[in-house]
Order: C-alpha cells, then sequence, then structure tokens
C-alpha cells in the first residue's frame, strides 16, 4: 500500500516538475545590462535622461534603479552581495571610505578630457587613500537665504542678531535664523564657522592643518555669549537648536533669514521667494562661515567585474557621468548644481543652481569622512556639533568649557583622519 | 436624567479626557494633509486655508503610484494573513490538542524564537534571498512573493503562540466526542476544530494583517522597484530623502491608508474583543 | 456512500496538493544545485523527504500538523538566528567584511596604480590576424603611435598612419578592430588584460576606448601568504584577526581586510573594554525601565478605561470606536505625527500648553515623551483586553462580596484585580517582551537621542539594546557586525531568563505538562 502511494506520487512529482520546471525557468538579466542604484529624485531623474538618450556605451544596456528614499538606498548597499549588488552607485562621498573599506567599491581611472572637467577638491571627496573610486556628479552645499520682504542683506552675523531682537515683537519672528536644510551638523556647520570655528582647518595649500586649533574655545564662546545668549545665560531665540519646522516658519515669513539647502530651491521660488543667497556673515564686516561643498558621486562597484560588465560601467562613467554633455542632460532635470565646471557654465542651467554654486566657491570647504566621522572609538563632527548647541543653547551650559570639549574631540579626529587621506 | 449626572458625570469626563488625547494627534495628521505647506508644525489649530493639493497629488503624480501601492499592500497583507493563519492554526491545534513527547520544549523553543532580537536577521534573510534569486529569481530578493515568504516565517512563531491560547478555550468535550465516533487527528482538526474556530482565526488574520501593513524595514530593502512598493515603503519614502521631507503628502498617504484598517477594525469590534480575551480567559 | 465519495475526493485533494508542493521544490533543488547553492539544496531537500514521509504514510501524526510552520519557522527565523550567533564569532565590521580570497584580490587590484602623471591613450580594442588580443593605442598629444598584445609592444610609424582631427589612429595594417559587441561580450576578459609597455609599467583598459598606464605596486606571495610592497619593500603579513598587517611596524594594514574568526572576543570585549561596557550597562538599564513603564502604564489607563466603561454607558461604541483607534492606524504615520507634536518652537504640545520645553534636547524629557508616545500606541490593546476579561469575571462574585458588606474598593482590590491579573499577566509579560525589543518607535520617534557627545556618551538617553546595537551594525561610521551580534546574544539570554521566569510564575506552561 505504501509502497504503491510512493510510486504514484513520485510519477506525479516528475511529470509536474518538468512542467512547472518549464513554466518558472529562471529569468536572466541579459549579460550587458549595466546595472545602476540611485534614491529617490536621482534615480527617476537619471531613468528620464538615459530614456531620452540611452547610447551612452555602445554594445550595452543602462538600467537605472530608483530606491525608494535615500535611507532604503543606504541600507541596500550596506547589504549587497555580488549576487544582488549594483555595478553604479550614486551616493554621498561619505560612503567612497566605508565602500573601500568593504571591498564593495572598485578603483576607476578616468580619461585626462573627464579629469580637466572636475576640480581637485571633487576628487579629493570621492578618494581613499589616494585611490579614485568614482566620478563627481552634483554639489551638495548650503548657502543662507534672507526674507526680502523682511530686511536687507546683512554684512554681519552682529546686524542680524539685531535685526531679530528689535523686529522681534513686531514682526512676530520666532527665531533669526534657523537650518532649514541640511541638519544641526551638516546645514549647520556654516554657522559655527561664522562664529570662528571649524571641525579642521584647510590651509593654503588646500591641505588640512594638523598644528591649527579647530575651535578656538575662548573666541567662539565670547561670540556665542555675546550673539546668541542673553545676560542670564540664557538662548536669546535668534538661533534655535533644532531644525524642525524652519523651513515651514521661513515660508511663514515668521523667521527673516535660513540656511536652504541646494536641492529644494524650488520650494522657495514657489512660495514666492527671490533667490537672495549668500553665506552666513562672520562676526567681522568681509568674513563668511565655511559651509560643507561636498559632492555626490557616481562609484564603480566590485561586482560590476562579476557580472562582467565592468569595462561597460567604466565607459558610462567616463561617458556620460564625466562628461559635460552628460552632466548638463541630467542637471537640466535634476536641478542642481553640477560638479562638471563645464556644465556650470551651459546656458541651460538656471540661476539659482549657479547662485548655490558661487556661494560654494566663497566659502565652501570639502567634507572630509575620514576626519568628520571620527577616529575609532572616539565621536564623530555628525554627533558632536548638534550636542553642542543643545549644551551651549538649551541647556544653559558654559560655552567656554562646551566648546573646549568640542575642541579636544576635534583635534583628536584630525590626529586619526590626516594620515588616512 | 439624575442618574445620568450623579454616576455617570465621572465616567464621562473621563472617557472625553481619553478621547482627547487619542483625538488630538489625529486631528492634528488631517490639518498637515489639509494644509498647503504640509509641515507637522502648527502655528494655529484652527486651519487658516484649506487645501487638496496634497490628497489629489497621490492620485495625479506619476511620481506617485499611490493606488498600486495601495493595492501591493493590501494583496501582500491579506496573503500572509490568510496563509500564516492557516499554516499556524494546523501547529496550534497540534499543540493544545495532540499528545507527543517534547512537546513542552517545543513550545518554550517556539517563544524564545520570539525573543531574539531579529534586527540583525536583517543581514541574513537579505544574504539567504539574495541567494534564493540567483536560482530562482522569481522568489528571490527584491520580489513580492519573496517578501512574502519572510514575512510568513516572521507571522508564524506569533500566530501559533496567540492561536494555541485561542485552542485551549475551545472545550474538549467536542473532539473528545469526535474520538469516540472514530475521527482521526487530522479529521477531527477540519471537521470540528476549524469550523469552530473560524472568528478566532479571523482575528489573528487582522492582526497579522495589520502588522504585516505596517512593516517597512524589510520591504524597503525587498521592493524596490517604483510600481512593486508597498504603502509603508512608499510613505516612509517621503519623508526619508537625503535631506528634505514631504510631510504633505505623508500625511495625506497616511489617512487613506488607515480608512481601510479602520473599517475593518470597526466592523469587527465585537469580534476582537471577544477574539484578544479568548484566549487567555478559560471555559 | 456519500461519505466514501467525500473521503475520496478530499485524499485525491491531498495528493494533488502534496504532489504539486513536492514537485516544486524538486524544481527549486534542481536549479539551486546547479548554482551551487548547497545549502539551501540540502535544506530543501531534507523538507522534500520530510513531507513525503509525514504526508505519505503515517510516521508521525503531530508531524502533519507540524511541517508547514516549521518549514518558514526554520527558513526564515530559526535560520537567520544561527547565522547572527556565527556572526558574533569573527571579525566582521566595516573594513573586514569579505572573504580572505575576495580580499586578496581587492587589495591587488588597488595596488594597481596609475603612473605620476596619470597617463592615458585613446585606444581601440581589437585582433591581430591570429585572433589574439591587442589594442591600437594612440597618444596624440606626443604624436607616439603603437599596437601592444598581451606579451609584446609594436611602435607604429606615424607617418604611414591615417590620423584623425583628434590626433588618434583608428586603423593600422594587421589589426582587425572589435565590434561594440564583440567587445561587450569580451568584457570579463578585457577587464584582466595587462597589455604591454615597458618593463614595469602595463596598459589596462578603462572602458572601451580608454587605456591607462599602470603598475602593481603590491604583489602577493601564496606560498608566504604575504604581500610585498615593490615600491617600499614593505612585507604584509596575515596578522590572524582578519587583517594584512606590515611586519615592521604592526599598525600599519593593508585594506580591505577580511571577516576572521575570532572566537569569543566579540564577547570579552564587551565586559572588559570601558567604551562598550559603560554604555551598555547604561542603555540596559533604561530598556528595563523602558519596558516595564510601557506595560505599567499602558496597562493601567486600559484597565482604567475598561472600568470606567464597564457598564451601560450612553455613548459608550463611540468612546469605543475613538479609544480603538490608535490601534488601527500605521504606527509609522503615528509616531512620526508625535515626534512633530513634540518640538520646542513649532511643535503643538509647547503651542497648547504654552510651555517652551525643550523635549527632544533633554535626557528626561525625552525619556518622558517616549513614554507617552508608547502610551498612546499601546493602551487600546489593553483597554480591549480589560474589558474583555472583565466580563467574563462573574458578577456572582462581586454580587455576593457586596451583600458581605465589601466596599467597591475593597471588591476591587481583593476579587476583580486578582482575576484579571490571572488573566492578563501572560500578555503582560509578552508586552514586555515586545517593548523590550520595540526597534520602531525609538527608531522613528527620537533615533535615540538625545546623547551627551560632549560628555563622552557614545549611547543616546532613549536608545534602548536594540536600536544601540543597530547603531553599531548599520549605523554611520564604523559598522561592527560581528559585535552587534555578540550583544544580540547577550540581550536573548537576557530576555528568555526573564520571560521563562515569568512564565513559570505565571503558569501559563503548566497546562502542557
Amino acid at each position: 500500500m505504501i509502497r504503491n502511494r510512493f510510486g504514484k506520487v513520485a510519477a506525479a512529482v516528475v511529470v509536474t516538475g518538468l512542467i512547472s520546471g518549464i513554466v518558472t525557468a529562471p529569468v536572466h538579466a541579459a549579460s550587458n545590462t549595466i546595472i545602476v542604484w540611485a534614491d529617490e529624485t536621482r534615480g527617476p531623474n537619471l531613468q528620464k535622461v538615459i530614456a531620452a538618450k540611452g547610447d551612452w556605451v555602445p554594445g550595452y544596456t543602462i538600467k537605472i534603479v530608483p530606491f525608494s528614499s535615500f535611507d532604503a538606498l543606504k541600507a541596500a548597499f550596506d547589504n549587497a552581495t555580488a549576487l544582488t549588488g549594483p555595478d553604479i552607485v550614486v551616493g554621498a562621498n561619505d560612503w567612497v571610505a566605508t565602500g573601500a573599506k568593504q571591498g564593495k567599491l572598485a578603483p576607476v581611472t578616468l580619461s585626462s578630457a573627464v579629469r580637466a572637467n572636475f576640480t581637485s577638491n571633487n576628487f579629493f571627496d570621492l578618494s581613499y587613500k589616494g585611490v579614485l573610486y568614482g566620478v563627481p556628479l552634483d554639489v551638495n552645499n548650503v548657502a543662507m537665504i534672507y526674507n526680502s520682504k523682511l530686511t536687507g542683506k546683512p554684512a554681519t552675523l552682529g546686524q542680524m542678531v539685531s535685526f531679530y531682537l528689535k523686529n522681534k515683537a513686531a514682526d512676530k519672528l520666532t527665531a533669526g535664523l534657523c537650518v532649514a536644510g541640511g541638519g544641526m551638523s551638516w546645514g549647520a556647520a556654516s554657522v559655527l564657522g561664522a562664529l570662528g570655528g571649524a571641525p579642521y582647518v584647510m590651509s593654503a595649500n588646500g591641505s588640512v592643518s594638523v598644528s591649527a586649533d579647530p575651535v578656538p574655545a575662548d573666541t567662539v564662546a565670547a561670540n556665542i555669549k555675546a550673539l546668541f545668549l542673553d545676560k542670564n545665560g540664557k538662548s536669546n531665540g535668534f538661533f534655535p537648536a533644532t531644525d524642525t519646522g524652519c523651513k515651514t516658519a521661513f515660508l511663514a515669513g515668521t523667521v527673516p533669514y535660513a540656511i536652504i539647502g541646494n536641492w529644494e530651491w524650488q520650494d522657495y521660488v514657489k512660495a514666492g521667494f527671490d533667490m537672495n543667497l549668500m553665506p552666513v556673515p562672520g562676526v567681522k564686516h568681509g568674513t563668511n562661515g565655511s559651509a560643507f561643498a561636498s559632492v555626490s558621486g557616481a562609484m564603480l562597484t566590485t561586482f560590476a567585474a562579476a557580472h562582467g560588465v565592468d569595462q561597460g560601467a567604466k565607459s558610462l562613467l567616463n561617458n556620460f557621468f564625466g562628461s559635460t554633455a552628460g552632466a548638463v542632460a541630467y542637471q537640466n532635470i535634476e536641478l542642481r548644481p553640477p560638479a562638471n565646471k563645464k556644465a556650470q557654465k551651459d546656458g541651460s542651467i538656471t540661476a539659482a543652481q549657479k547662485g548655490f554654486g558661487k556661494a560654494g566657491s566663497i566659502a565652501g570647504i570639502p567634507q572630509i569622512g575620514a576626519i568628520l566621522n571620527g577616529a575609532p572609538g572616539g565621536k564623530s563632527y555628525w554627533d558632536l556639533l548638534p550636542a553642542f548647541w543643545t549644551d551651549v543653547l538649551v541647556n544653559g551650559k558654559d560655552p567656554v568649557a562646551s566648546a573646549a570639549k568640542m575642541d579636544t574631540f576635534f583635534q583628536a579626529n584630525i590626529a586619526a583622519g590626516v594620515p588616512q587621506l | 436624567m439624575k442618574r445620568w449626572l450623579k454616576e455617570d458625570l465621572w465616567r464621562h469626563a473621563i472617557a472625553l479626557v481619553v478621547c482627547f488625547f487619542v483625538l488630538f494627534p489625529i486631528y492634528l495628521v488631517i490639518l498637515s494633509a489639509l494644509s498647503p505647506t504640509g509641515s507637522l508644525q502648527v502655528t494655529s489649530f484652527i486651519p487658516k486655508t484649506i487645501s487638496f493639493h496634497n490628497f489629489s497629488q497621490l492620485f495625479t503624480s506619476p511620481k506617485i503610484p499611490y493606488l498600486v501601492w495601495m493595492k501591493n499592500s493590501l494583496v501582500i497583507a491579506g496573503v500572509v494573513a490568510i496563509l500564516s493563519v492557516v499554516i499556524g492554526a494546523a501547529s496550534a491545534f497540534a499543540f493544545s490538542r495532540l499528545r507527543f513527547k517534547g512537546k513542552k520544549q517545543g513550545l518554550q523553543l517556539l517563544l524564545l524564537v520570539q525573543m531574539f532580537p531579529a534586527i540583525l536577521s536583517l543581514s541574513a534573510v537579505y544574504v539567504i534571498m539574495s541567494r534564493v534569486y540567483s536560482f530562482a529569481p522569481r522568489i528571490g530578493l527584491g520580489t513580492q512573493p519573496g517578501l512574502l515568504l519572510v514575512y510568513m516565517g516572521g507571522a508564524m512563531g506569533v500566530n501559533i503562540w496567540l492561536l494555541k491560547g485561542f485552542v485551549d478555550s475551545i472545550p474538549m468535550e467536542l473532539d473528545e466526542a469526535a474520538k469516540v465516533d472514530g475521527a482521526s487527528a487530522v479529521q477531527t482538526y477540519w471537521l470540528i476544530f476549524v469550523p469552530l474556530a473560524a472568528p478566532v482565526l479571523a482575528v489573528v488574520s487582522l492582526l497579522s494583517f495589520i502588522g504585516t501593513f505596517n512593516e517597512f524595514i524589510l520591504a524597503r530593502l525587498f521592493l524596490v522597484d517604483m510600481h512593486a512598493r508597498t504603502i509603508a515603503v512608499g510613505l516612509q519614502g517621503f519623508i526619508s530623502g537625503q535631506y528634505a521631507s514631504n510631510w504633505g503628502p505623508f500625511a495625506a498617504g497616511s489617512i487613506i491608508a488607515s480608512i481601510p484598517l479602520i473599517a475593518i477594525f470597526l466592523s469587527l469590534q465585537r469580534y476582537i474583543i471577544s477574539g484578544l480575551t479568548a484566549g487567555s480567559v478559560k471555559g | 456512500m456519500e461519505t466514501l465519495f467525500k473521503r475520496k475526493v478530499t485524499v485525491t485533494l491531498k495528493y494533488i496538493v502534496v504532489t504539486f508542493v513536492a514537485s516544486l521544490l524538486l524544481m527549486l533543488i534542481m536549479s539551486s544545485f546547479a548554482k551551487r547553492e548547497y545549502a539551501i539544496s540540502i535544506f530543501l531537500g531534507f523538507a522534500l523527504f520530510a513531507m513525503a514521509i509525514t504526508y505519505l504514510t503515517n510516521f508521525s501524526i503531530p508531524m502533519k500538523f507540524f511541517l508547514p510552520g516549521m518549514f518558514f519557522l526554520i527558513a526564515f527565523v530559526v535560520g537567520p538566528i544561527l547565522y547572527t550567533v556565527a556572526m558574533s564569532a569573527f571579525h566582521y565590521e566595516t573594513g573586514n567584511y569579505i572573504s580572505k580570497p575576495e580580499a586578496i584580490t581587492q587589495i591587488l587590484s588597488t595596488g594597481v596604480r596609475p603612473d605620476a602623471d596619470q597617463t592615458t591613450f585613446d585606444i581601440v580594442i581589437g585582433e591581430d590576424a591570429g585572433k589574439k588580443l591587442e589594442i591600437l593605442a594612440s597618444d596624440p598629444l606626443n604624436k607616439k603611435y603603437f599596437i601592444s598584445s598581451l606579451t609584446s609592444k609594436i611602435d607604429l610609424d606615424a607617418s604611414t598612419l591615417k590620423i584623425d582631427e583628434n590626433g588618434d589612429v583608428a586603423t593600422a595594417p594587421g589589426f582587425h578592430a572589435l565590434t561594440p559587441s564583440e567587445q561587450s561580450a569580451l568584457d570579463a576578459q578585457l577587464g584582466q588584460a595587462r597589455f604591454v609597455y615597458s618593463s614595469d609599467y602595463f596598459i589596462t583598459i578603462e572602458g572601451g576606448t580608454l587605456g591607462s598606464l599602470k603598475r602593481q605596486t603590491l604583489t602577493y606571495d601564496k606560498t608566504s601568504d604575504t604581500f610585498k610592497n615593490v615600491l617600499t619593500g614593505a612585507i604584509y603579513k596575515d596578522n590572524g584577526t582578519g587583517d594584512f598587517a606590515n611586519v615592521a611596524n604592526k599598525a600599519e594594514i593593508l585594506q580591505p581586510g577580511w571577516r576572521a574568526p575570532i572566537w569569543f572576543a566579540n564577547y570579552t570585549k564587551l565586559f572588559t573594554d570601558p567604551q562598550i561596557r559603560k554604555p551598555l550597562i547604561r542603555v540596559f538599564i533604561w530598556t528595563v525601565v523602558f519596558a516595564s513603564l510601557t506595560v505599567l502604564t499602558q496597562f493601567a489607563l486600559g484597565l482604567l478605561i475598561a472600568l470606567v466603561m464597564n457598564r451601560k454607558l450612553f455613548g459608550r461604541r463611540i468612546y469605543r470606536s475613538i479609544i480603538i483607534l490608535p490601534y488601527a492606524m500605521p504606527s509609522i504615520m503615528s509616531i512620526l505625527i508625535w515626534g512633530g507634536m513634540f518640538d520646542t518652537e513649532f511643535g503643538a504640545i509647547n503651542h497648547l500648553f504654552g510651555t517652551h520645553v525643550h523635549w527632544f534636547q533633554s535626557p528626561l524629557y525625552a525619556r518622558l515623551a517616549v513614554i507617552i508616545v508608547n502610551l498612546w500606541l499601546g493602551f487600546p490593546y489593553f483597554y480591549l483586553i480589560c474589558s474583555g476579561a472583565l466580563q467574563a469575571i462573574p458578577a456572582e462574585l462581586s454580587e455576593a462580596a457586596a451583600i458581605d458588606g465589601a466596599s467597591s474598593g475593597q471588591i476591587f482590590r481583593k476579587i476583580t484585580l486578582p482575576l484579571l491579573l490571572q488573566v492578563v499577566s501572560p500578555l503582560l509579560v509578552a508586552s514586555f517582551a515586545f517593548n523590550f525589543n520595540n526597534f520602531n518607535i525609538i527608531y522613528l520617534l527620537t533615533g535615540g537621542g538625545p546623547s551627551n557627545t560632549l560628555g563622552g556618551d557614545v549611547a543616546g538617553s532613549t536608545d534602548i539594546l536594540i536600536s544601540y546595537t543597530y547603531k553599531i551594525a548599520f549605523g554611520a561610521g564604523t559598522q561592527n557586525l560581528g559585535l552587534a551580534s555578540a550583544i544580540s546574544v547577550v540581550i536573548f539570554f537576557i530576555i528568555a531568563s526573564i520571560s521563562l521566569y515569568g512564565i513559570r510564575r505565571s503558569k501559563v506552561l503548566d497546562s502542557f505538562a
């Protein structure tokens, strides 16, 4: 009886197995498809550009995979293996060090024509230990916008503070200067800069100074006491320690100055604001708080070789991502400032895109992940600066002591980070 | 009227305070969905301008295939809810009714497995499914069936545990009678137990449905393609851009997404209350 | 007759289902075997075997009920848990992520460096008459042209060539260019190819038409398992923890490294390294406080409402429908909306109460906010449970007590509450266990913050163990999967013992004995 059942079922299994095997036979992607991963804004825009003109690399087809969010893209790339990973990933410059250490990114060599399109700072952003891993795509930076219906162009930080204190009640201002884009560490870097501090000091030859004091505690604390605190040592409300709600408040006209990101300027234009962009002015006339001007890049992965499209992916980096034609076609849709120098001058690039580019060139510093992410077992800049704002502006701690603590950590990060460059 | 005043007034007072606590955030979601700037922050509790732009965007913008996401969520959550309860109920029945060696250990193991902090399983599940993808791309990483399989695994433990409680509460006499009539365990399960437990199975399905509907951490890794995403992934995408968040469409999308859940909940209210407690109240 | 017919139908149905699933499994076994995923084929093979034994014989009746559930549980829950346990024995972090052979390949490929001038050539990829791969290279700046193969280099005389407006040549005698599709078919081979240039330098193809002058600065010696830097002469040796380290200077390592087994080092680090131990203890205490307070507040409010509405009350249905709402709404939305409400300057809570509390900047208030939000999310569940349980308590008990002269407070304390607790205590334990690992609320509401980073803290004030583990495994900066796995395993032992103790006490498992 038992044997009989087994026999019948086994025969049936073989037959249906064969049939279903044919029906559900695995579909293989064509081996000459280059797969590019990108986030929720760059992905769909790259798709459009590739759909309009897809023959950037003869002999290969290009497939753009847009993710649902930047977070999701990062999570997926963190987990990616050769089986599922992309051939090129469009990501932030601080992925380079991690990606290289994890063996996920592969070195690239660009033609001299492509190299001429970018600054050495841009390449520095996408290199780890002197090896380049990608092509710069767009510049990420912030700039300060002022509401010209309320006030004029300020020359110093002090002017901004006195405007706020004077008109606080009459204009129902909720804050003076706030960070609408980029968060309290990346976006607010220029405020620290305006006060006289920085995560690291760049020397004249373009390298990081190991000897200079990044946060001169006494100077920074004196400026904070004079400008951001009242006589009781509490925040005077000029600069909130959080970025939540800043954009809404600026658009509603209750904040005269805001730091905004170059990816969101259309929202301000739509709401009827002029693009009055500038770096955050410093304490003294003619000085500016420096802001990060980092690039996003199209980076080559080691998976490309495993998929047999290594050459195709390299060609795509040179022919499309690195070329002026590619950069213009893409930035006409993406509307961020292109990293490509020739594309920056192209007639089709909007004034706002150029305005951010200008603010970046006046007061931009490279974003060096090896230093900012912190020494192993230490603290990262990304955690330290928000904690500093909270300590000084919320918890009423002594600015001198807090600035000195931050300074110590920054110096440790510089000492650990510089040898890695 | 008098009694109402004297004895029930304090009850109403407490109930009203709690209702305010519950409704306040919900009111704010509606407020921000209707505001043209769509922010989560309030400048006033009474809207000055009302705009349906955030809602219309969901259905008109080609960038937001909202209805497709909704359909994906309903299908995935629905299939997981039904299949995981069908499979889980069988195990629960065996745990509750059959005698076998190692039953107590099995149950304890099942409970312990539930308590493992599963956040790192993320990497493991990703590795497993990417390997599956290499030989069966239709059920591997990046596909809805693949995600469904993973959810089935995740739902299994909870469901067996919950269902076992419910099965315990169904009187033993009925299956004893069936046994006397000569029915096998399998027959007892199908003919006696399943019809009896139907309302309870429905409640547990509903709970799994909600759990699956809300999940986004795995889903955002699995469902990359715009038209394959679920509503939770889509909504999360609005607010976790590299730098910017779109609260307006997020709020509007969340409100619409909660409507089916709330409708099911309210219509099954009575079942849910009896179902949730049936497991713990014996007899 | 009718039952016999029914039986036949069900038996046939069973065979159809079993056959279908078995053939699906068989197909997957075959294709996974073909793709060398042996672990998966073995697992599926076991599943197929178990299925045949279980459903075609009467080997074990319980297995007939357990098998499908077990399949999913093992594949997607138990499997990943074992994987996590295994990971905890490895040096597995950023920088040590891949296998050793992969790491060697990577080091070799980053060891291929361009020359100081980063010289590039415009090239055409082609073959010689004997179908051997070669390139036709142009250096338009220096007007130099040559053909290079894997074994030789032949300089060409510029005057004999047809040079285009860019200074490049496209053809040469005896050279056959490959079409783009021929090139893409050869992609892997082209990427590996090294064309002769000089004794130190060679040319690699960097996509279609670009050749780059390179040299190998790091060489690998298989027999001694060492790397050598040909420029400095430095020797790098396997240091036993997953890196090649300079023999002269142990701190200098080549990247990337690989994940090497280090057995219990991750666990000992948990207890010996104060940088890890101190925050872990603090986070653990807060996790216990958070989970207990959450369960207590949710239960207390749920019970209160259940008691308040445990009688005919005008509008009870409406109240209940409202109170059930938080349970039915997508929690991701509720948590984020609460996050916005707690904002200091622009949030609804400060606006409503006219306060100026820095909710998410102060550790105490941030913790309070987390508890409040979790209360909102969870009390409807306990309301439902309690109101069901209260209805199930026989009314005679309290009536009898009332006749005996007990006050309503006494009845509640002496009769209702004990009975209720007996019913809900397993659910309280389950809820404690759930909240102990409640990742979403922390991740979405505070992200674990605020953290007193300037004071030297690593973990945030509201970080619970699971969110802290997530930061270690997937956060910005260094991601340490090995250490995070070790923490997961330790958390598991803690929570498992708490729960088992709770369950023993509440005697839930007694009925199985």
